[in-house]
């Protein structure tokens, strides 16, 4: 009864509203702070994680040095003259895989983020460089004939995918690249030039929003052999179809 | 009597009313310290989800990849082993070795599990005056397919019967696009081996490529198959540029 008589003074009755308001935010907010904590990992479990992928890391790079041992061992016992037309043929198969080392006169593409100041109301992010940024050029590359790519040391191979997480680049599954973004192309340094600085090409549209790109032909440029994973899980050789 | 204090306006009604009020500042204070301690605890010792998970990504990947190596390391070993046998069983080492980097290259037709994507655009929604080219089907949009699918752990791919390899592009040229040097025209048919429920959910993911498309009125269909065939590369492997690097020949 009491209740009723002080609701019905309006002044009072907007005290009420107001900490009715408060506190429904701050039930709100220790609501969703809770769930995040939740959803969180302590930092003794992250650490832990962070042992293990450097673990897993280590591991991987020692086994990718014994493969390129047994790989040169085969090569050394392949020197047998009998067997010269097998090892060309390695060779080659080795290449178009990515599994070998190459050498060959080239070009570097040097792509790094645009230095322009961003005006207030600009999206920031047309400034930055994006991962189908750096799949056009290589895509041009191809294009332009070029045999062997890489970017940041990293070869490319046909598996290989491009793709920005947060500021960074991953690329073939497991490697972090961060700007600036060298990619390195074997083939004919003209035509892959040409291609590139072609009007209305890849570098106008990049240089459009500031992007900063260069591009340098070398006489011989080397690009490393894949590294990661070569496996098939679900894929297999098709049967071979009889009477053809 | 405004210029007085609220405790000293006479009426017992009053005196009622500023002592609930206090009552209720006064868990409104213990509310919030209790909030502020609740929100001032995490940044030192709690890392957001995310991160942890990229990383647990991350070991995963690692660790397929070692395995991978692993697995081939084993295999150059009993290669080697054969080879040092005898000639003919140097020579048939040699030839299994030929042949997994044939298949690593693309040079071998594949079958397995995976999906069939179909792209095209929808003739019936272009109107009047409109630019043809504006929704039509770009060599890029199938280049964020193709990568997206890639990322998602496709095996091998094709396009309309043209396996990607490391050197295959997919561009523009006049008006239609070409793989391999060879032109494709729409509908466009990308066949991918891989896990069949990971490669449709990464196209099929919220703001993926595929709703991207979809928004500028491409057809664009993700079909799960138990079994696609994916064709050998039929170009040539002659490099004119590239040369292997001879290591340990000359020592």
């Amino acid at each position: 009864m009491a209740l009723w008589q002080r609701l019905k003074d309006y002044k009072f009755c907007w005290a009420f509203i107001a900490v009715g308001l408060v506190f429904g935010l701050m039930v709100a907010t220790q609501f969703r702070v809770a769930r995040e904590q939740a959803q969180a990992v302590s930092i003794q479990r992250f650490n832990e994680l962070m042992a293990e992928v450097r673990r897993a890391r280590q591991e991987q790079q020692a086994l990718q040095v014994r493969v390129d041992k047994l790989r040169k061992q085969l090569n050394q016992l392949a020197e047998n003259p009998g067997l010269a037309e097998l090892r060309s043929e390695l060779d080659a198969a080795r290449i178009q895989a990515g599994a070998i080392d190459v050498a060959g006169p080239g070009i570097e593409v040097i792509l790094n983020d645009s230095s322009a100041v961003v005006q207030p109301g600009q999206n920031p992010n047309f400034y930055v460089l994006h991962d189908e940024d750096i799949l056009k050029v290589l895509n041009e590359l191809r294009a332009a004939g070029a045999e062997a790519l890489a970017i940041n040391g990293e070869r490319v191979i046909a598996r290989t995918e491009v793709r920005c997480i947060g500021p960074a680049v991953l690329v073939n599954k497991t490697e972090r690249l961060a700007p600036p973004y060298i990619i390195t192309a074997i083939g004919d340094p003209e035509t892959m030039e040409a291609s590139l600085k072609m009007k209305g090409g890849v570098i106008d549209t990049l240089r459009y929003w500031g992007i900063e790109v260069a591009v340098k032909k070398h006489p011989v440029v080397v690009i490393k052999a894949y590294k990661g994973a070569t496996g098939f899980k679900y894929a297999r050789p098709a049967p071979v179809e009889k009477g053809e | 009597m405004p210029g007085l204090p609220l405790w000293r306006r006479g009426s017992k009604y009053l005196k009622q009313k500023f002592f609930s009020v206090a009552v209720i500042a006064f868990v409104l204070g213990l509310l919030i310290t209790m909030q502020l301690r609740v929100v001032s605890q995490p940044p030192a010792e709690i890392i957001p989800g995310a991160r942890a998970h990229e990383l647990a990504a991350e070991l995963r990947r690692l660790e397929e990849a070692s395995a991978s190596l692993g697995q081939e390391a084993r295999d150059l070993e009993d290669k080697l082993l054969a080879a040092t046998q005898g000639y003919a069983q140097a020579e048939a080492a040699l030839k299994t070795e030929i042949e997994k980097n044939k298949t690593q290259a693309g040079l071998v037709p594949m079958v397995g599990p995976g999906v069939e994507v179909r792209i095209h655009n929808r003739p019936t929604e272009r109107l009047p005056g409109m630019n043809e080219h504006l929704f039509a089907v770009r060599d890029e949009d199938i280049l964020r397919v193709v990568n997206e699918l890639w990322g998602a752990g496709a095996e091998a791919m094709a396009i309309n019967g043209q396996r990607l390899v490391s050197t295959s592009e997919i561009r523009l040229a006049g008006t239609f696009i070409n793989v391999n040097l060879n032109r494709v025209t729409p509908p466009y048919v990308i066949v991918a081996i891989g896990d069949p429920d990971v490669l449709q959910a990464t196209l099929e993911m919220e703001g993926g490529v595929a709703e991207t498309l979809r928004k500028y009125g491409v057809n664009f269909v993700v079909e799960k198959k138990d079994e696609v065939e994916v064709p050998a590369y039929g170009g040539t492997m002659a490099f004119r540029y590239a040369k292997p690097i001879k290591e340990g020949a000359k020592d």
